[in-house]
Formats: C-alpha cells, structure tokens, sequence
C-alpha cells in the first residue's frame, strides 16, 4: 500500500460485522491534515464503531486505515501515541479526583508530566473541581474531562465521538474555539456527531455516513453549495404564474411546490439569485410574500440518509447509492 | 513502575480495598475473641479443647491466625480483585488506556501488580490484627503467652507469612483472570464464589478418584502452601493435604497460568463497551 502524507486519516473499503450485523460496509474516507472534518450519520450508521477500528479497539474484517500518513494496524500501538481521542462515554474512575484520574491515564501510552494534566485541567475550565470525585460531576464536566484525556498527549490527530454531549452553551462555545485553535495549529480534528449545527459551524470537510458506507463526502463549502435553496411564497392564486418563471431562471426538475396550502414554492440555485427571482416575479406581475434564501446541512443529511433502505445491508446487498461530491 | 505506581494511585482510596481488609480484619477479630471467651465454658470435648488451645497459645496461634488468613483473606482477596478487574471493562476504563496506544498485556500485568500490592499489605494488615487478637483471646481465656517471643517460632513464622502472601496473591491471580474474561464485574464475582463454593462442597459428593483433583484446586493448593500445621482431629475436606513445596509451585502455576490467561484473553479481546 502507498503512503499518504497529506492524509491524516483515511480509510479503505473498511468493512465490520457483529455477528450477522454489518456495521460498515466498505468504509472510504480520506481526511488532510490540518482540516476539522465532520463524520455526520444517524444513529447506528456505523460511526463509534468507525472510532473504535481507528484506535484498535476492534479489528476490521477487512479493508485497510491509513492513519498520520502511513498505513495503520492494531499491533502498532505506538501510533496511538499521537492522537487522542474521546470515544462514546467518558470513563473515568468515579472514586478518583479528576486530577487523579488525568495522572493515572497519563501513566498509559506516552508518559505525560504532571504539569500538562494541570494545563489540561485549566483548559477544559476544571481546575478549580480538580480534587473533587469524579462521582460527583455532572454529564457535562465529565465530557470536558473526556476533553482533556483526549489532548493530554498534544495529540497530532484527535478523534471525537460527539463530543457536545452534555455540554452547556457556554461549554460548546469553548470546545468550538479550542478546536478551532487547534486546527489552525495544524492538528486535525474528527468529529462524529449527530448534531448537525455542531459540525456546521466547526468542519471544514464533511463526511456522511449511512449503513456503514460514506453517501457522500467533501468540503462543506461545496457540499452546501450543491444544497443551495431559495424558498419563494406567493398568493395561492399565483402558484401557477410564478412557476413558469421560476422554472425558465433555473430549470424545470429544480422548482417544486413545498408547501401547497402556504404557497411556498422551493427552488435549487445559488443564494445569490434571490434578488434576480425577486425581479423576475415581479417582471411577470407576481408579487412574492415571503422569499427566504440559504443552505443547510440538515437538508443535505436527511437527503442522504433518507435514500437508504431500513434493512441491515450486506455487502452484496446494500442499496446505498453512490452520490459521493455530487449530492441532491 | 509507572503503570505499577498509578494502579496502587487507583486502589488506595477505593471503598472496596477499604470494607475488603475491614471485613477480614473484623472476622478475623471476633474468631479469636469468640474462642477466647468462651473458651472455659465450652471445651468439654477433647479435640475441640485440643483446637481451641491450638488457636490461643503461642505459638501455635500464629499458625492460627495465617490459617485464617486464608480462609477469611482468600475469598475476599477474590471477589475483591475480580471486582477490580472487571470494573476495568464495565468502567472503560480498559478502552481508554488502549485507545491511548497502552499495550493491554502490559496493562493487564501491571494492574495485577498492583493488586497484588495491596493484597500483600492487606495479608501484613490481617495477621498483625490477628495475633492481636489472638493476644487478645487468650488473655480472655487465661492462657499464658510465654510463646509469644519464641525465637524460631518467629523465624518460622516469617517464612509462612511470606508463602501466605504468595498464597493470597494466586487465588487473587484466579480471581483477575475470571473476572478479565467475564468482562464484568459482578460476572466475574459471581464465578469466583461459584468456585470458591464448587470446591468446597463438591468433595463431599465426589467419589474418591476425583477428590484427588481438588487438592490442586486454588483454594487447596493456597492453604497447603503456607505449611500450618492443622489443629489436632480436624480433616481437610479433601482428607488430602499436598507437601506445602508442592502446594507452593501449584499456587505458582495457577498465579502465572491465571495472568498468562488474562494477558491473552485481553490482547485478543474486541472492546465493545
């Protein structure tokens, strides 16, 4: 197998089976360096289990990880030394002290100094709960010291299984900056998440994954872009006359009527178009109500994720179409 | 030694370690007293008298008090490591080691390492509260205690204390390693009474072909590895006893066959939870 320096990760038709139950289906993702990249599916779409084969939790059935530009299997451990990770639950020792929890797993892997669990502690904003017990925390400290495990070895790659889990507003903004500032550091970040406005605001690469294989995959910029909607709202009566110029600025298979009863009429096109339908309709003597304009991840989520069939797929089987960077 | 050093960080506070030597140490504790206080009153028999004067003078009563050590110590020191090892599983605390690029059978050695440290405190923290307590019976019961001091006793003594830790640290051996591969910790508790039962009281149903077998079953071999020497007219439940060098290498091998199979079953294991 080549190499891949400009890869922080990647995958190659990765494949999972728990027993019968597949739970990836030849998994490709390919992520750069230095880039916060989203790894978005529904519940069971495969992604802790994608977490768990990149940490060497679990073997693969087959396929191949690359993992910091070389490829990657569960004997070398000592690759794990350079990536971090929080994978489903934080799991601590609940009699323990969060200060003593950080030096007991500090003991594991590479050796860390004492001096980096307290900057660990005051980044995730903990220091002053330091030696309280574990037990005693909440959801939302446990995961910001599931955080600091996580960068306790200044790890080159972190990998993050919904991390806004039970975070507070104000948790999630700090978690966003930090790894905000560690991307822009050159590290490289991988989020599993669900929660679709986490991972818009942070990845600048999306993957979606479905039934165990990615649906699509590529920059966030371009992925939305393919999403891009104007919504239009005009009198009932007016449906019909608008349609026909809607359909003459941006094609007939990209004008459909959303939502009949409130004459809201849905159109593909680049957000910057509004301003031009808007003047067209009026051109023709429609009078829009309502005309809103923009692109959302949830869309494009629920395009995907909704194509497949609620089956557990094999791998001869599997109906996922393959709409990889060119989406909707 | 850092791993070693983090796992005794991980036990020291821990309410098991704590209400484990607390339990053994109070069971310990009242076995002497109760036999120190009623020690006049109820020795009519001749081979209960015969024990009961075995248990409170020295120094005999050190042979006693490491016998209970055993007996007590040995079923808490199981349950009490299986409760350990399997919370490494239910706790994830295993995963995040792995996942941090920790190699497991270095994980799962030096966490036994440091149970085996504690355990080898508790074994010191049980007999010095038993030969208190030992002290403390026969002053109840009026014996005398010129034994106490007796010089090769003592030299004696301080080789058996030392085979009980190893006896100790082996059933505790048996206990990480159900536990590792139960994956849980009230699975692994659940088969180390289930064993500690079986062997036990299966003897007695057995014919005599297959006794033979349980005399090398850990809770034998451990208490045949001290080299007490019984009370007068008390069998074993076996009513086979091995050499105590015999018992000493068959506790050996169970201790390193337990953590070989533990190192093994982890390092292929698939961590799911």
């Amino acid at each position: 197998m080549t190499t891949n320096g400009g890869l922080a990760l990647a995958t190659h038709g990765l494949t999972k089976r728990y027993g019968r139950q597949v739970a990836l289906a030849g998994l490709d993702i390919s992520v750069p360096r230095g880039t916060v990249y989203g790894f978005l599916g529904p519940n069971g779409a495969g992604k802790t289990t994608t977490m768990r084969l990149l940490t060497g939790l679990l073997r693969p059935d087959s396929g191949s990880i690359e993992l910091l530009g070389e490829p990657y299997v569960r004997s070398d451990r000592r690759r794990l030394f350079r990536i971090g990770s929080l994978i489903e639950t934080p799991s601590f020792y609940p009699h323990l002290s969060a200060r003593d929890n950080l030096l007991v797993i500090a003991a594991t892997g590479r050796s860390v100094l004492s001096s980096r669990v307290d900057e660990m502690l005051d980044l995730v904003g903990l220091r002053e709960r330091a030696r309280d017990r574990v037990s005693g925390y909440s959801m939302g400290m446990k995961q910001r010291l599931g955080i600091a495990v996580a960068l306790l070895n200044d790890p080159e790659l972190l990998l993050l299984d919904e991390p806004a889990n039970g975070l507070d507003p104000a948790g999630i903004v700090a978690l966003r900056d930090t790894l905000r500032t560690l991307a822009a550091s050159g590290k490289t970040v991988f989020i599993s998440s669900h929660i679709l406005p986490e991972v818009e605001q942070l990845a600048d690469i999306v993957g979606i994954i479905a039934l165990g294989r990615i649906v699509s995959e590529g920059p966030l910029s371009k992925l939305l872009e393919s999403q891009a909607i104007v919504r239009v709202r005009v009198r009932p009566d007016e449906v019909d006359r608008a349609i026909p110029v809607l359909t003459a600025l941006a094609g007939p298979e990209r004008v459909k009527i959303e939502d009949p009863a409130a004459a809201w009429l849905r159109v593909s096109m680049a957000t910057e178009r509004a301003a031009e339908t808007n003047r067209a309709l009026a051109a023709a003597g429609v009078y829009a109500s309502g005309l809103t304009s923009g692109s959302d991840l949830e869309s494009l989520f629920l395009e995907l994720t909704a194509t497949q069939p609620p089956e557990t797929p094999t791998p001869t089987t599997a109906a996922v179409p393959d709409v990889r960077g060119g989406a909707a | 030694m850092t791993l070693v050093l983090a796992g005794v960080r991980k036990l020291r506070t821990r309410t098991a370690t704590l209400v484990g030597l607390l339990i053994a140490v109070v069971l310990l504790a009242i076995e002497f007293i109760a036999v120190g206080a009623t020690y006049r009153s109820s020795t009519t028999l001749a081979d209960q008298k015969a024990t009961y004067d075995w248990m409170l003078t020295f120094p005999s009563a050190y042979d006693a008090v490491m016998s209970l050590v055993i007996g007590f110590g040995g079923l808490i020191a199981l349950i009490y490591v299986a409760a350990v090892s399997g919370t490494e599983w239910s706790w994830g605390t295993l995963r995040v080691a792995v996942a941090r690029g920790e190699s497991r059978s270095r994980y799962v050695l030096a966490t036994f390492a440091s149970v085996a440290i504690v355990l080898l405190i508790g074994v010191l923290a049980m007999f010095a509260a038993g030969v208190l307590a030992a002290i403390a019976g026969a002053a109840l019961a009026g014996l005398p205690l010129n034994g106490l001091t007796d010089g090769p006793a003592l030299s004696q003594t301080a080789l058996k204390l030392a085979r009980s830790g190893v006896a100790i640290v082996g059933l505790g051996a048996v206990g990480y390693a159900a536990a590792m591969v139960a994956r849980s910790q009230m699975a692994g508790i659940g088969a180390v009474i289930g064993f500690y039962i079986g062997s036990a009281f299966a003897p007695f149903f057995l014919p005599d072909a297959i006794k033979e077998i349980f005399k090398y079953l850990p809770f034998s071999a451990a208490g045949d590895a001290i080299g007490v020497q019984g009370p007068p007219g008390v069998a074993t439940t076996t009513g086979k006893v091995l050499d105590p060098g015999v018992a000493l290498a068959v506790t050996l091998v169970w201790l390193v066959g337990s953590l070989a199979f533990a190192a093994l079953a982890t390092e292929r294991a698939e961590i799911t939870n």
